[in-house]
C-alpha cells in the first residue's frame, strides 16, 4: 500500500492547522490518504518539493513559478482554487485624489507591499512596466512578513495605511485584501479603486514527476469532491478562501513569468 | 478617518478561528465594525468600555459540540421520563417521583415517535426512567418500541417483578436491553435510610433476579457522602455479582427535588442529555421536573428541539470560552 501523500504549506496563519488537518481527516479512509507538513517560508517549501521531502507543495503563484524555473518545467499542477483562477490586482487611493488610471500614477508615489508578493508587488511593477511609466512613480516598499509571498497580507495594510497617512498616493493589493476590508463600502470617503489588472492565477498544488500520476490522480478526484453543500466540507473551504477546487489555469500564470524574466527576480528565494 | 477595518483584518488574520480580539473603538466606529463583521463572516461579541470585542469566525454548533467526546455529545442520548409515579419515596429523587405523585405518562405513541424522530436526528441511545416505570400495564411495548429502533436502557428498582410484571419482565428482549437498578451501598443500613426500609434486600433480590434472567445490568448508586470504604465493598458486592465495572456507576445526590442538599447543576455547567416528559423537553434528567432547564413544551418535531439544546449549548460554551479569553488569571 502507498504511503499516504505529503502535501507542503506555508504557516502563515494558526488557522492552516485546523484547514490541514481537516483536509487531510476529508481523506482519510478514501483511495489516497494525505498528511501534511508546514514550512515557514516558501524558499523552504519549494527546496522540500525539489528534494522529494513532499509529493505535494501548496504553492503561491510566485513559488510555482520558480519551481517551474528550477524543474526547467517539468513539474505539474494539480489543482487550484475558484477564487486563484480569476485573482487580480487593484490600484487604490483616496477617494478625489483624481487619479483614475495608471498614466496619472506619473510623478506619484505608490505604496507596494512586500517585494516576495506577486499580487502586491511583483506583478504592479510589471503593470507600470508595461505602461511604460516604470520610471515616472515612486515606490514605498513594505516589506513585513518576507517569504511568505504576501500571504499574510499585512504588508498590503501598511500600504494603504502610508496612502492614509499621505506617505504614498496609491497602493498596490491583492483582490483579496481589497474584498477583506470590504472594498470602497466600508470606509466610505476614504479609498477608492482606481485600476484593475487583468484577471490571473493565483496558488495551485505543484508535485513533480517523480510523484505518478497514478498516486496523484485518485487525490485529486477526491479533492475535487469537496462540496460546498456539505456542511464538514464548507468550514474547510471557507477557512481556505474557496467554494470548490477547479483544474489548474496555467496561461493565468503567463504574465508573472514575463514579470519574473524582466524583474531578475531569483528563481530561489 | 477611521483605521479600525485596517486593524480588525491584521488582527484577526493572526488569530486562530474562534479566538477574540479586542480593539479600542470610539463610538464613529462601532456601525463600521458591525458592518464589517457582517460582510467578513466573524462575530460581534461586544461593544461596551470602548472595546470592539470580535470573534474570528462565525458562532456555530461545531466547535463547541465536537469538543465533547461523542458518546456525550448533544442528541446522542435521549432520556424518557415514562410516568412520574413511584412505589418508592426516595428523599433524595430529583424528580420528586413517590406514590403520592400523579401519573404523567409519555404514553406509548408519543415514545414511539420520539424514538423514531430521535434515532432520525442522530440518537444513540434511548433512557427510559419514571418514577418506577414498571408501574405502567404497557412497559413491555414501550421498550419493544424502542430496542427495534436504538440500543435502550431501562431505569428501574427491580422491586415489583412479581406475577404479571414478572411476566412483562421476562418477555423482554435481552439484546439491545440493559436493566438499571438503584443500589446504594453494599449494605442496607445507607440504601434504607434514604429508600426506605428493606428496599435494599428487595433490590438485591431483584439485581439477582434480573442476571439469572440473562439481563444486561447495571447499578447506580446515588451517593450522599463519598466514602472510599463504602465504594469499594459496593465495588466487591458488584463484581461479585458478575456487573461488570463498566456497568457500575456511582454518583452524588443532585440538589433537585426532594433532595435538601447535593450538587448544584445548572443549564450552564451541564452538559445537555435530552429529556422529554409529558410536560416537555427539559436540558437533563436530573432536572426533569424544573422550570428552569425546560427547553420547549413542544416535544415534535423532536429535531427542532434538539436543535434549541445545540444552540443554548453553543451559547453558554461561547459565553464561557469568551470570559476565559477576557479574563485572565495571570
Amino acid at each position: 500500500m502507498n504511503q499516504p501523500l505529503l502535501v507542503g504549506a506555508v504557516a502563515y496563519t494558526p488557522n492552516v492547522v485546523p484547514i490541514w488537518e481537516g483536509i487531510r481527516d476529508y481523506f482519510a479512509g478514501g483511495p489516497a490518504e494525505m498528511d501534511f507538513v508546514l514550512f515557514s517560508n516558501y524558499g523552504r517549501q519549494v527546496d522540500a518539493l525539489l528534494a522529494g521531502h513532499v509529493d505535494i507543495a501548496w504553492n503561491t503563484n510566485l513559488a510555482w513559478v520558480r519551481t517551474v524555473m528550477q524543474t526547467d518545467g517539468a513539474c505539474r499542477a494539480l489543482a487550484m482554487r475558484d477564487t486563484d483562477a480569476t485573482f487580480a490586482t487593484v490600484f487604490v487611493t483616496r477617494t478625489g485624489a483624481g487619479l483614475r488610471s495608471l498614466d496619472d500614477l506619473k510623478g506619484r508615489r505608490l505604496a507596494l507591499g512586500s517585494r516576495d508578493s506577486a499580487q502586491a508587488a511583483v506583478l504592479p511593477v510589471h503593470y507600470l512596466r508595461q505602461a511604460g511609466i516604470a520610471d515616472d512613480v515612486e515606490l514605498l516598499r513594505i516589506d513585513s512578513d518576507l517569504g511568505k509571498h504576501g500571504d499574510t497580507g499585512r504588508s498590503e495594510l501598511d500600504a494603504i495605511r502610508a496612502v492614509l497617512d499621505d506617505r504614498a498616493d496609491a497602493a498596490a493589493l491583492g483582490i483579496t485584501t481589497w474584498e477583506a476590508i470590504g472594498r470602497d463600502e466600508l470606509m466610505p470617503g476614504a479609498l477608492q479603486e482606481f485600476w484593475r489588472s487583468p484577471q490571473y492565477s493565483h496558488c495551485n498544488f505543484t508535485t513533480l514527476p517523480s510523484v505518478p500520476a497514478e498516486r496523484t490522480d485518485p487525490w485529486v478526484a477526491q479533492l475535487m469532491a469537496m462540496s460546498w453543500d456539505d456542511p464538514h466540507h464548507r468550514r474547510i473551504l471557507e477557512l481556505e478562501g474557496l467554494r470548490r477546487w477547479v483544474p489548474p489555469r496555467l496561461e493565468g500564470y503567463e504574465s508573472l513569468f514575463d514579470a519574473v524574466r524582466d524583474q531578475q527576480v531569483s528563481a530561489r528565494w | 478617518m477611521s483605521r479600525i477595518v485596517l486593524d480588525l483584518v491584521e488582527r484577526l488574520g493572526m488569530t486562530p478561528v474562534g479566538g477574540i480580539v479586542e480593539l479600542p473603538a470610539a463610538a464613529a466606529d462601532l456601525p463600521i465594525v458591525s458592518a464589517w463583521c457582517a460582510h467578513s463572516g466573524n462575530e460581534l461579541v461586544s461593544t461596551a468600555g470602548g472595546l470592539a470585542v470580535v470573534r474570528r469566525g462565525r458562532v456555530d454548533e461545531g466547535p463547541a459540540v465536537r469538543d465533547v467526546a461523542t458518546e456525550h455529545r448533544p442528541g446522542s442520548r435521549l432520556w424518557l421520563y415514562t410516568n412520574f409515579d413511584c412505589n418508592l419515596a426516595c428523599d433524595y429523587c430529583c424528580s420528586r417521583s413517590s406514590p403520592k405523585a400523579p401519573r404523567r405518562a409519555l404514553g406509548l405513541d408519543r415514545i414511539t415517535r420520539l424514538v423514531t424522530e430521535g434515532a432520525a436526528a442522530g440518537v444513540r441511545e434511548v433512557f427510559l426512567t419514571g418514577g418506577e416505570p414498571f408501574l405502567l400495564p404497557d412497559i413491555d411495548a414501550v421498550v419493544q418500541a424502542c430496542t427495534d429502533r436504538l440500543p435502550t436502557t431501562l431505569l428501574t428498582n427491580g422491586m415489583l417483578w412479581r406475577g404479571r410484571r414478572l411476566q412483562l419482565l421476562r418477555a423482554m428482549p435481552r439484546d439491545r436491553l440493559a436493566l438499571q437498578i438503584s443500589l446504594d451501598s453494599a449494605t442496607a443500613t445507607q440504601h434504607d435510610r434514604h429508600r426506605g426500609d428493606g428496599s435494599w434486600q428487595r433490590a438485591m433480590t431483584g439485581i439477582r433476579l434480573a442476571l439469572d434472567e440473562g439481563f444486561r445490568v447495571r447499578v447506580a448508586a446515588t451517593v450522599t457522602a463519598y466514602d472510599s470504604a463504602e465504594t469499594t465493598a459496593l465495588h466487591d458486592l458488584l463484581d461479585g455479582l458478575g456487573i461488570t465495572r463498566d456497568d457500575q456507576l456511582i454518583r452524588p445526590v443532585a440538589h433537585r427535588g426532594f433532595a435538601d442538599d447535593g450538587v448544584d447543576l445548572t443549564v450552564e455547567t451541564l452538559l445537555p442529555e435530552i429529556t422529554v416528559t409529558a410536560d416537555g423537553v427539559y436540558w437533563h434528567p436530573v432536572a426533569a421536573d424544573h422550570p428552569d432547564q425546560l427547553v420547549t413544551t413542544e416535544l415534535f418535531p423532536f429535531a427542532h428541539a434538539l436543535d434549541e439544546v445545540i444552540r443554548r449549548f453553543t451559547t453558554y460554551r461561547h459565553a464561557a470560552d469568551t470570559a476565559a479569553s477576557r479574563f485572565p488569571c495571570a
